[in-house]
C-alpha cells in the first residue's frame, strides 16, 4: 500500500486527464520536432519525401503513443519498470546475436516490419528501472554499499552490451543517465567522487595503453581523441567532421544565411548531415539566434520537468521525471558540444531533430511516462 | 541520540484510561516517523535536484557560450597543417631552347581508402568500379571488407574523377595530394624526356623520380632544392622536333618501315636540336618494358642513341677524309675500282660495275666499296682505328640521357686487315646514329671533334682538331657531289645545298650472315654545304619504296627523300634562308651580245 494509492480519489480520471497534462512540455516537444522537420527538409535540398515526411509521420505516431502512455496511471509504469528493463536487456542480447550491421556496428534488430534499436529503448528503460528501484528501496539504505552495488550492476550490464556493438556514444549516455538517477536518489557523494577519480584513472590508462599490445580502444577512437585535441592536424581526414561543422557554425554568424541557404551542408561537405550533425545545418541557416533558441527550447523542457518533479511527492514519479528530462538534456548537450568541438566525436543524435525512427518514438513514449507522472501526481 | 519510544507508557496509560486502543498510538507514531524519514529524503532529493539543475545550467551556459564564440568568428577554410608547398613544384621544369615547356608538374591527387571508416563498402566498391573501369569491383569489395586498414586505389586521378569520387561521399575514401610529372606535348620528344614515376610514397606527398631519358640523367639536379626551381633548358627546339617527327612518321608509314630515327645537330656546338626515334610512346603514360622478344623492338628503345647498327657506306667519307688528311690522295686521284675485289677468300663487290677506275670524288659519289677498300689499304689498320677512336666511335656517346651508356659501339674482337677493309665501307663494326652525327659534324665544322649534348648554351670546350679545315672542306664538297650527281639525288633541296652520304646496310641475321631484303638505310647529311651549320642523320629500318615497278630498298630511295623533306620543313624553322648556290665559275660561258 503506497502513499500514492491511498490518495487515489484526488487523481483525475477519464478524459479529464487531458486537462491535467503537462501542456508546456508537449508544446515545447512539438516546437523542437518542427524545427527538426524544417532542418530535414532543408538538408534534403528542399525535398519533403527524403527525410522530413517520414519523420513527421513518426512524430504523429509518437505523440499518440505518448498520450496513450500518459493516460495509463504512473503506478502501472512503476510496476512494469523492471519488466521493461529485462525486455530491453534481452533485446540487446538479441541484437548481439541476430542484429543487422549498419555503419560498422551492430545496432538494429528487425522485428517484422520494424527496425528497432534496443540501445535507444535501454536509455529509457534504465531510468525507469532505477527509479523503481529507489522507490522500492528504504531511503535509509540508499548509501549502503550493497544497495549501491545493485544499481551499478543494473547500469553496467546494458552498458557493456552496448559497448560491444560497438557504440561508445550510447554507452556514455547510459552511464550518465544512470548516474543522474542515482545522484538525484540521494546516493552518498563519496561514491560519485570515487567514480570520478576512477574515471580519471581509466582515461589516463587508456591514453597510456596506446600503441601497446593491451590497447584499450580502437585506433579510430584514439584518432578521434587526437582530432578532438587538434582538429586542424588532419582537416581532410579524421578532423573533417569537426572542421566542417565549425565552419558551418561560423559561416552562420549571428543571424544565419537564411532558410535553405546553408552551403556547407547543402554542398555535401558534411557527413551525417541529417543525423548526428544536423545541428550544424541549423546553426548555419539560422545562425546563433536559431541555434541558441533550440538550446533554450530543450532547456525549457528540462526546466518544466524539474518543476514537475519538485511538485511531485511520489518518489518514483519525481525520479523518473527528472531522469528522463535530464537524460534528454544530456543528449542535447553532448550532441551540441560534439558538433562544436567541445568534446570528442561520439555517435550521439540530437533528440527529436535528428532523423531516426526508434529514437523519436521511444523518446516520446518516455515523455508519456513523464506526463503520466504529472497527471497522476498525489494532490 | 534520544530515541522516542513507539509506545510511550504515559500515553498508553492515558489511552487505556479513556478506553481507546493503545495500538493506534503505535501505528500513529510509526506513520509519523515514516513521514519524517520521507521528508528528510525529499529535502535531500530537492537539494540534489538543485545541484543537478546547477550542473545542467553549467552545461547550458557552456554550450551557449561556445555557440556565441563560433558565431562570432570569421569562418576560415581549413589549411593543411603541413603546408603543401613542401611537395609542390619541387621538381624543376624542363624547357626547350626557346623556353617552351617540355616537362612540368601538375598537382593531382592519389586516391586511397581506409575501409574501416567506410559507411557502405560494397556500394562504394560498385561506384568506384563505375568511375574507374579498370578497377576490379570484386577485388575492391574483398579489400574493403577484409579488415584491411589502408590501401591505395589509384596513384593519379583527374579532377573530374576526384569530383566523382567525392560525390560517392564515403568517409573511407581519402585523397592524398600528389605532384605529378606532366609532359604537355605528349609523345613529342618522348625518348629525350624519358619519363618519371613515383618513388617513396606517403599519404601527404610522394617523391617524383626520373626513370629514363633526361629525367633520369638529371634526376638529382631536377630535384635539388638548391636550384630554386630554375628550369633545365635543353638544346631541343620543339618546333623542329615536331616537324621532324611528323616527316619521319609519314615516311615510315609510306615506306612500310619498322622504325625510323632522325638526329638534327648543330655542327659547331654539338647541341642536338631535334632527335627522334620511332615508334615512340607517351611519357605521361610510359608503357611497361617488353618482357619477351627483342628489346630493340620496344617503343621505349631509343634507336638514335641505343641502337647500334652497321652504318654502311656512310662510313666511306671517313676513310676518304683520313686519306686526304694523311696526304695519300687528293680529290682527283684515280682509284682502281675493278669489281669484284678479292681479299683472300673474301670477295668485295660494288652495287654495280663503275669501270676500272674512279676519282676519289667519284668513289664517294658512286659509293664504291672497292674504291674505299683500296683507300683503306693505303691508310692501314692502326691509323684507321686511331682516327675512328679520336672521333668517338670506340665508346658510347656522352649525351645526357640515362640510356646513353647502353649505346656502346660493337667492335670486331680482332682488327685484322680484312676488318680494316670492311669497316672503311661501314661493315664489321656497329655504332649508333648519334655517333655518326658526331662524326659528320666534325667534317662539317672544319675538323674539330664534337661531343653531342642536349643542354643549351653550355659553353663548349673546343674539340680536338682531327682534320685540317681544308680537308674538311674537300670532304663536304665531295658529299655535295653525292647529292648533285651521285646516289642521293633525291636529297637536293633548292637553296639549302644539302651534302651527304647514303648508306645501305643489310641487317645481320641472329644466327650469323645477313638478310637479303632487310636493310638499315641511312642518309647522313650536312647543310648548307657552302657553310655547314647542321648535320642531319635519317635512318630507316626495313624501309621499302614501292613506287617503281619493283621494290627498292636502298637509302637513295628511302632515307634520302625523307631527309630532304626534313630539311625542307626544318631549315626555315632553324632560321636558314634559301640561297642560290654560287655557280661553278668554269660553267659560266661568256656570250657576246
Amino acid at each position: 500500500m503506497s502513499y500514492l494509492e491511498a490518495n487515489l480519489k484526488t487523481v483525475p480520471t477519464g478524459l479529464r486527464k487531458v486537462l491535467y497534462l503537462n501542456w508546456p512540455v508537449i508544446i515545447l516537444l512539438t516546437a523542437v520536432a518542427c524545427t527538426g522537420f524544417l532542418m530535414l527538409y532543408s538538408v534534403a535540398g528542399g525535398n519533403l519525401q527524403t527525410w522530413a515526411e517520414p519523420q513527421m509521420k513518426r512524430f504523429g505516431l509518437g505523440m499518440v503513443a505518448m498520450l496513450v502512455v500518459a493516460f495509463v496511471p504512473i503506478w502501472f509504469w512503476r510496476n512494469v519498470s523492471a519488466l521493461v528493463y529485462v525486455v530491453a536487456l534481452l533485446l540487446l542480447v538479441a541484437v548481439e546475436l541476430f542484429g543487422d550491421i549498419g555503419m560498422g556496428a551492430q545496432r538494429w534488430l528487425e522485428i517484422g516490419p520494424f527496425r528497432l534499436q534496443p540501445s535507444e529503448l535501454m536509455k529509457v528503460a534504465l531510468v525507469m528501472m532505477l527509479a523503481a528501484y529507489y522507490d522500492w528501496l528504504d531511503v535509509s539504505r540508499t548509501s549502503r554499499p550493497l544497495w549501491v552495488a545493485i544499481p551499478v550492476a543494473l547500469i553496467l550490464l546494458p552498458t557493456a552490451l552496448v559497448l560491444k556493438q560497438p557504440d561508445l556514444g550510447t554507452s556514455i549516455m547510459l552511464i550518465l543517465g544512470g548516474g543522474i538517477v542515482m545522484f538525484v536518489a540521494g546516493v552518498s557523494l563519496w561514491y560519485f567522487a570515487t567514480v570520478l577519480a576512477a574515471g580519471a584513472g581509466l582515461i589516463f590508462s587508456v591514453l597510456q595503453s596506446r600503441g601497446t599490445p593491451w590497447q584499450l580502444l580502437h585506433d579510430y577512437q584514439f584518432r578521434r581523441i587526437d582530432t578532438f585535441l587538434d582538429p586542424g592536424s588532419d582537416p581532410l581526414g579524421a578532423g573533417y567532421n569537426i572542421m566542417q561543422a565549425q565552419i558551418a557554425l561560423g559561416s552562420g554568424g549571428w543571424a544565419g544565411r537564411g532558410f535553405m541557404q546553408g552551403t556547407q551542408s547543402r554542398l555535401n561537405f558534411l557527413p551525417e548531415k541529417h543525423t548526428d550533425f544536423i545541428f550544424t545545418t541549423l546553426a548555419e541557416e539560422f545562425g546563433f539566434v536559431g541555434a541558441f533558441s533550440l538550446l533554450m527550447l530543450y532547456a525549457l523542457i528540462l526546466a518544466f520537468c524539474i518543476l514537475s518533479a519538485l511538485s511531485n511527492r511520489d518518489r518514483y514519479s519525481a525520479i523518473v521525471t527528472l531522469g528522463i528530462g535530464g537524460t534528454l538534456f544530456v543528449f542535447v548537450t553532448v550532441n551540441m558540444a560534439m558538433v562544436m568541438g567541445l568534446i570528442p566525436v561520439v555517435g550521439a543524435p540530437l533528440p527529436l531533430v535528428s532523423y531516426g525512427g526508434t529514437a523519436m518514438m521511444i523518446l516520446l513514449m518516455a515523455f508519456g511516462v513523464v506526463q503520466s507522472a504529472h497527471v497522476h501526481r498525489p494532490r | 541520540m534520544i530515541r522516542t519510544p513507539l509506545r510511550p507508557l504515559a500515553r498508553i496509560l492515558d489511552a487505556r484510561a479513556k478506553g481507546e486502543n493503545p495500538d493506534a498510538i503505535e501505528r500513529e507514531n510509526i506513520r509519523l516517523r515514516g513521514e519524517a524519514t520521507r521528508d528528510r529524503a525529499r529535502a535531500r532529493a530537492e537539494g540534489r535536484l538543485l545541484v543537478m539543475a546547477a550542473l545542467f545550467l553549467a552545461g547550458f551556459v557552456t554550450v551557449g557560450t561556445r555557440m556565441g564564440m563560433l558565431a562570432a568568428v570569421e569562418p576560415q577554410e581549413p589549411q593543411l597543417a603541413s603546408s603543401g608547398e613542401a611537395i609542390l613544384a619541387q621538381r624543376a621544369d624542363i624547357l626547350d631552347r626557346n623556353g617552351r615547356v617540355l616537362a612540368t608538374n601538375l598537382v593531382t591527387h592519389a586516391l586511397y581508402a581506409q575501409p574501416m571508416m567506410m559507411v557502405d563498402p560494397v556500394g562504394t566498391a560498385d561506384k568506384l568500379a563505375g568511375i574507374f573501369p579498370d578497377l576490379d569491383r570484386d577485388r575492391l569489395v574483398r579489400d574493403f571488407t577484409g579488415g584491411r586498414k589502408f590501401l591505395w586505389i589509384k596513384k593519379k586521378i583527374s579532377p573530374e574523377q576526384m569530383q566523382a569520387v567525392h560525390d560517392i561521399g564515403d568517409p573511407g575514401l581519402l585523397f592524398g595530394p600528389r605532384e605529378m610529372r606532366l609532359y604537355p606535348n605528349g609523345a613529342l620528344a618522348a625518348h629525350i624526356m624519358g619519363g618519371a614515376s613515383f618513388g617513396r610514397e606517403g599519404v601527404d606527398s610522394a617523391e617524383v623520380i626520373g626513370v629514363a631519358g633526361v629525367e633520369k640523367a638529371f634526376d638529382g639536379w631536377l630535384r635539388d632544392p638548391a636550384n630554386a626551381g630554375a628550369p633545365l633548358r635543353l638544346s631541343i627546339d620543339l618546333t623542329v622536333q615536331a616537324a621532324m617527327e611528323e616527316v619521319l612518321y609519314g615516311g615510315m608509314k609510306l615506306m612500310d618501315a619498322k622504325g625510323a630515327t632522325g638526329i638534327l645537330m648543330e655542327v659547331a656546338t654539338g647541341e642536338i636540336v631535334a632527335m627522334a626515334s620511332l615508334p615512340d610512346f607517351d611519357p605521361n603514360n610510359r608503357p611497361a618494358p617488353l618482357t619477351k622478344g627483342d628489346a630493340s623492338d620496344s617503343p621505349l628503345f631509343n634507336r638514335a642513341v641505343q641502337g647500334v647498327y652497321e652504318l654502311g657506306s656512310t662510313f666511306k667519307i671517313f676513310a676518304v677524309a683520313q686519306a686526304l688528311e694523311m696526304g695519300l690522295v687528293n680529290p682527283q686521284t684515280m682509284i682502281e675500282t675493278k669489281t669484284p675485289m678479292y681479299f683472300g677468300k673474301h670477295r668485295i663487290k660494288d652495287y654495280r660495275n663503275y669501270g676500272p677506275q674512279l676519282t676519289v670524288t667519284d668513289v664517294i659519289a658512286k659509293s664504291s666499296n672497292v674504291g674505299t677498300a683500296r683507300i683503306a689499304t693505303m691508310i692501314g689498320g692502326e691509323a684507321q682505328q686511331d682516327f675512328l677512336r679520336r672521333m668517338g666511335f670506340f665508346e658510347s656517346t656522352k649525351v645526357e640521357l640515362a640510356e646513353a651508356p647502353t649505346g656502346r659501339p660493337l667492335l670486331p674482337p680482332r682488327w685484322g686487315e680484312l676488318v680494316t677493309l670492311t669497316v672503311s665501307y661501314g661493315h664489321g663494326m656497329s655504332a649508333s646514329p648519334l655517333h655518326l652525327a658526331a662524326g659528320y659534324a666534325m667534317l662539317a665544322n672544319g675538323g674539330r671533334r664534337v661531343t653531342p649534348t642536349l643542354i643549351h648554351g653550355a659553353a663548349p670546350t673546343p674539340g680536338e682538331q682531327i682534320i685540317r679545315p681544308e680537308v674538311a672542306r674537300q670532304a663536304v664538297d665531295m658529299m655535295r657531289k653525292v647529292v648533285t650527281e651521285g646516289t642521293a639525288s633525291f636529297g637536293e633541296v633548292a637553296g639549302y645545298q644539302v651534302a651527304g652520304k647514303t648508306g645501305t646496310a643489310e641487317k645481320p641475321k641472329p644466327g650469323g650472315g645477313y638478310w637479303d631484303e632487310r636493310n638499315i638505310n641511312t642518309f647522313a647529311s650536312v647543310f648548307p654545304a657552302s657553310d655547314p651549320k647542321y648535320v642531319l642523320i635519317v635512318s630507316m629500318d626495313e624501309a621499302v619504296d614501292t613506287s617503281g615497278s619493283e621494290p627498292r630498298r636502298t637509302a637513295g630511295w628511302t632515307a634520302v627523300p625523307i631527309a630532304a623533306e626534313v630539311v625542307r620543313r626544318t631549315a626555315p624553322l632553324l632560321g636558314l634562308r634559301p640561297v642560290p648556290e654560287p655557280a661553278d665559275p668554269e660553267a659560266i660561258t661568256l656570250v657576246r651580245n
